[in-house]
């Protein structure tokens, strides 16, 4: 009897592993952004493959890995996604305080900037912080990215100082790599010195 | 001697040729202990944060090692997390490259594969929707490098150049 069971099981699995499959359908539609950045999705199924790169553009790939590409309506998508797009968390917003030379104060000219950030943080529910250093090209790159990541920790512990309710809350230094402006090495740039907040 | 040791045998084998069923239950349990165990070796390292839930409306559950939870924003989403959601429900997600993902009732979202560097915001993603709907709006990694942000369906394998679109996959 055991013995049977477990037969008839081992057959079916995978049977029904293969109906399963038989039966799924996909559908993809490229949306457009609010910042009006340029889009595409590559649909890829089997051996085919299609871009989508116009808003409103749209899949359907059957079991077979057939792709039909067409236009929808606005209304369509945001019917068909509705609870999804509702879902949607808002997106991140950043900040950017800046720092005198060789030093881990943020400058006075970002004192109100600090205050946003602060009430920005206060405000959203669930909030993750991301606190990135950076350096203008004066100094080595080894001691740059050791200040970028003492800029960075300092912004930390100003949040965790305020009480900030978060699990997520992290600092990493860039030293002199991704400068706001580019600049010759060893010159003096009071825009790179900066640290940029992500608030999501 | 020697023939009680031959009859001994025989019994051996008939009283396992009775029990054949037996064998069989052997047979499954160490197979399973086989998978087990090569599941703890093909197992990640302890997974380290990927995102968080940052909205719940109704019944959604976060899977992970095989153990299910009520999810509630605030939870932190790992590398191989599973989320589900119920009827009439939905969740949104924001993970640590900044892409957003949010998914409507009777959906299964399986984060596989998750890797990004904050410091060089270099990374690739592997989202699965088993079913339901997801709405993707890519970050970081999708951005440094195109087709690196992935979302794969039952059917289809889509390479992400940017930045917002939708997701269905109904059985």
């Amino acid at each position: 009897m055991h013995l049977l069971k477990h037969r008839a099981a081992l057959v079916l699995a995978p049977a029904l592993l293969v109906s399963g499959c038989a039966s799924v359908n996909t559908y993809v539609v490229l949306l457009p952004e609010e910042g009006g950045a340029p889009a595409a999705v590559m649909v890829g199924a089997g051996n085919q493959s299609a871009l989508l790169d116009k808003p409103y553009s749209a899949a359907a790939v059957d079991a077979k890995s057939r792709i039909e590409t067409k236009t929808v309506s606005a209304e369509d998508a945001n019917r068909i996604f509705a609870d999804a797009l509702a879902a949607q968390p808002p997106p991140a917003i950043s900040f950017i305080l800046y720092f005198e030379t060789n030093s881990i104060e943020v400058a006075a000219a970002s004192r109100p900037t600090l205050d946003e950030l602060f009430a920005a943080v206060a405000k959203r529910q669930a909030v993750e912080v991301q606190v990135t250093g950076h350096t203008d090209r004066v100094g080595s790159l080894a001691d740059n990215d050791r200040l970028s990541l003492q800029r960075a920790e300092a912004v930390r512990a100003m949040l965790i100082k305020r009480g900030i309710n978060s699990n997520f809350l992290r600092a990493v230094g860039r030293g002199e790599r991704e400068p706001l402006v580019p600049t010759p090495d060893e010159q003096p740039e009071p825009r790179n010195r900066r640290v940029e907040v992500i608030v999501r | 001697m020697l023939e009680g040791f031959t009859v001994g045998l025989i019994k051996l084998h008939r009283s396992l040729s009775w029990k054949e069923s037996n064998y069989m239950k052997l047979w499954i349990s160490m197979s399973f202990a086989v998978c087990l165990a090569l599941a703890f070796i093909v197992a990640p390292l302890p997974a380290a944060e990927i995102g968080q839930i940052k909205n719940t409306a109704g019944q959604v559950f976060l899977l992970r090692n095989n153990a299910q939870q009520p999810a509630k924003p605030g939870d932190l989403v790992e590398a191989a997390d599973v989320i589900v959601t119920g009827a009439n429900s939905s969740v949104g997600v924001t993970l640590i490259d900044n892409s957003r993902l949010s998914a409507g009732p009777n959906s299964r979202v399986e984060f596989k594969q998750f890797r990004f560097n904050p410091t060089t915001q270099e990374g690739e993603s592997l989202t699965q929707l088993h079913r339901g709907t997801l709405a993707i709006v890519s970050g970081q990694i999708a951005k440094r490098s195109p087709d690196a942000m992935k979302v794969q369906t039952p059917t289809t394998i889509l390479g992400v150049r940017g930045t917002k679109f939708a997701v269905k996959v109904e059985e």
